[in-house]
């Protein structure tokens, strides 16, 4: 149970940048995908190479933050649909993964990493690594809370609201889609940083299917606490990514083969998407939305209907 | 303050659908006026506001703000200068975000947007006695999402959001035509409230002739893409809803619609 807890910490910095694009900016980034094993790939050849385990980690999730502002201006300055943009920065990212790495796994088992110290005190798999993720977590949590509430941050939650209005309060709406998706993929880029030194490999393919796990842990949060405001949404995401390694941890130990564990989170989300429309779950935030273009909330516009 | 010096445009040129909206439009507003622009569906009225605030861009011609030509200034860009009220009372605000927040982006209009938090104490007792205006209670309900607002609540906010920033520019797009007639005469009454007490140089785009007597010092007709009438202080005051049907009727021997009728 304990690295199903730490994993889940470790996945819940993916899940806070997931919930970046996906609620916030309304904008479903595939890049995701991608970046996570950028992160990972750029921190672990770092490492290899001798360079300092905090610098190598950092770097990586500035190899984040480029690729989301490749996706943004694709979008943004190309016109190009925003699941496109992201799709395509995806894919091109696994070829530039591959080079950054020189082959497709970089083992790290005996490299000076920021997980050794924990593991050579034996303090993996306890109280104190967890309480440090935890504290990672929850640090990047309240940096997120307090940028979305400066006036810069709501320039961009209300981007991601209502366009049209933020455009006449003066707001560049490129610019905000840009900064939000490199933000998004830097936070992601960190995780698959961390997560390959906590595994102890970077590997070419750890990064598919991440977008869909980044989803079902904001979905599942936010079936826990559905609270719109930032606060409660970060908090809910973190929770929603412990949730979910905690099922996947509990598929497994009940003997489910892993070769079905991306069906499961497919079905997931599948699941989650469909059942607002079907009156159950109702108070759960339509994730549609995202997909079905901006602005569009028939929850919100029966709302209004009736209160007028 | 506001001038349009013959400002063209035209949809799908050269093409089937081709549409003159605007057809050599000039127009200039001094410091304070109150201008009420009417006409028939197609007339050019929304087109005409869409330009100045930059929505759309114009074929030929010039617009100026306070002197300054804003032609090739993108709509974010000249917001500092335009203060807007759409039709749609969804439109002017963000609506999972409360009252506070709302207003917090509309007090840095057209400002630099710093990492400060944006709202706080000192702004909020600001807002409280900027809503208070608003004799809707709103003040108590700082924390409320405006989603959660009825229709004419949000007017009200979105008007007071385009407006206590004091922008050069308000633009009133058909601002009431969505609500029902009591919330529409109270978002009228705020309208002129607030246009008076900020000295607001201001353009209001209505399909009800009442109205568009009632309100400002000045009122223009248009018909195809063309300003046929302005009408100024004095002479605008002696004009009725019969007059002005008289001279559509005479100008362009044309029926008015059903719209403008009952309007």
């Amino acid at each position: 149970m304990i690295p199903a807890l730490e994993l889940g910490l470790l996945y819940s910095i993916v899940a806070l940048g997931v919930y970046l694009t996906f609620r916030i900016l309304n904008f479903p980034d595939l890049t995701v995908d991608g970046s996570f094993t950028t992160g990972a790939a750029v921190a672990a050849s770092l490492l290899v190479s001798g360079t300092p385990p905090v610098l190598a980690t950092l770097a990586g999730g500035l190899a984040g933050a480029i690729a989301g502002v490749i996706t943004g201006l694709l979008y943004s300055k190309g016109r190009i649909n925003g699941l496109l943009a992201g799709i395509l920065t995806m894919i091109g990212l696994w070829s530039i993964n591959l080079a950054i790495m020189g082959r497709s796994n970089i083992p790290m088992l005996r490299q000076e990493t920021l997980m050794t110290p924990l593991r050579e005190n034996g303090l993996m798999g306890g109280p104190v690594s967890i309480l440090i993720f935890a504290i990672i977590a929850l640090v990047l949590k309240f940096a997120i809370d307090w940028f979305l509430s400066t006036d810069h941050g709501l320039g961009i939650q209300a981007t991601g609201n209502n366009e049209e209005m933020i455009r006449s309060l003066g707001v560049n709406t490129s610019r905000m889609a840009i900064i939000t998706l490199a933000l998004s993929n830097a936070l992601v880029a960190l995780a698959g940083a961390l997560i390959a030194q906590y595994q102890g490999f970077a590997d070419i393919s750890m990064g598919i299917g991440l977008v869909l796990v980044g989803l079902a842990s904001v979905i599942i949060g936010q079936a826990v606490i559905p609270a719109r405001a930032v606060w409660w949404g970060t908090l809910a995401v973190i929770l929603g990514a412990i949730i979910y390694r905690f099922v996947i941890f509990a598929a497994l130990a009940a003997g489910l083969d892993p070769n079905y564990m991306k069906l499961i989170s497919a079905v997931l989300v599948v699941v989650a998407l469909l059942l607002p429309r079907w009156g159950l779950l109702k108070r759960v935030p339509s994730l549609r939305q995202a997909f079905s273009g901006r602005a569009t909330r028939p929850d919100l516009e029966k709302e209004v209907l009736e209160s007028c | 303050m506001l001038t349009l010096e013959n400002v063209t445009k035209t949809f799908f040129p050269g093409t089937v659908n081709e549409r003159v909206a605007l057809n050599g439009v000039s127009l200039h507003l001094e410091a304070g006026d109150f201008v009420t622009v009417i006409g028939s569906n197609g007339a050019g009225k929304s087109t005409m506001l869409n330009i100045i605030s930059g929505k759309i861009p114009l074929d030929s011609g010039d617009l100026h703000i306070d002197g300054k030509s804003v032609r090739n200034l993108k709509d974010y860009q000249r917001a500092k200068f335009i203060g807007r009220v759409f039709q749609d009372p969804m439109a002017g605000t963000a609506p999972d975000l409360t009252i506070e927040q709302n207003l917090a982006l509309a007090l840095k209009r057209g400002q630099p947007r710093l990492f400060r938090i944006g709202v706080t104490s000192s702004r909020r007792e600001m807002f409280t006695e900027e809503l208070k205006t608003l004799e809707l209670g709103l003040e108590n309900r700082l924390k409320m999402r405006v989603g959660l607002l009825s229709g004419g609540q949000r007017q009200a906010l979105s008007l007071l959001m385009a407006s206590f920033t004091q922008p050069a520019i308000l633009l009133l797009d058909e601002h009431t035509a969505a609500l029902d007639p009591q919330r529409a005469a109270l978002v009228m009454k705020l309208t002129k409230a607030v246009v008076e007490r900020e000295q607001l140089t201001t353009l209001m785009v209505t399909h009800n002739m009442e109205q568009a007597l009632q309100v400002g010092n000045r009122l223009i007709m248009m018909h195809e893409g063309r300003i046929l009438l302005d009408v100024k202080e004095e002479e605008k005051k002696k004009l009725t809803v019969p007059k002005l049907l008289d001279f559509f009727a005479q100008v362009k021997g044309a029926q008015l619609d059903d719209r403008v009728m009952l309007g």
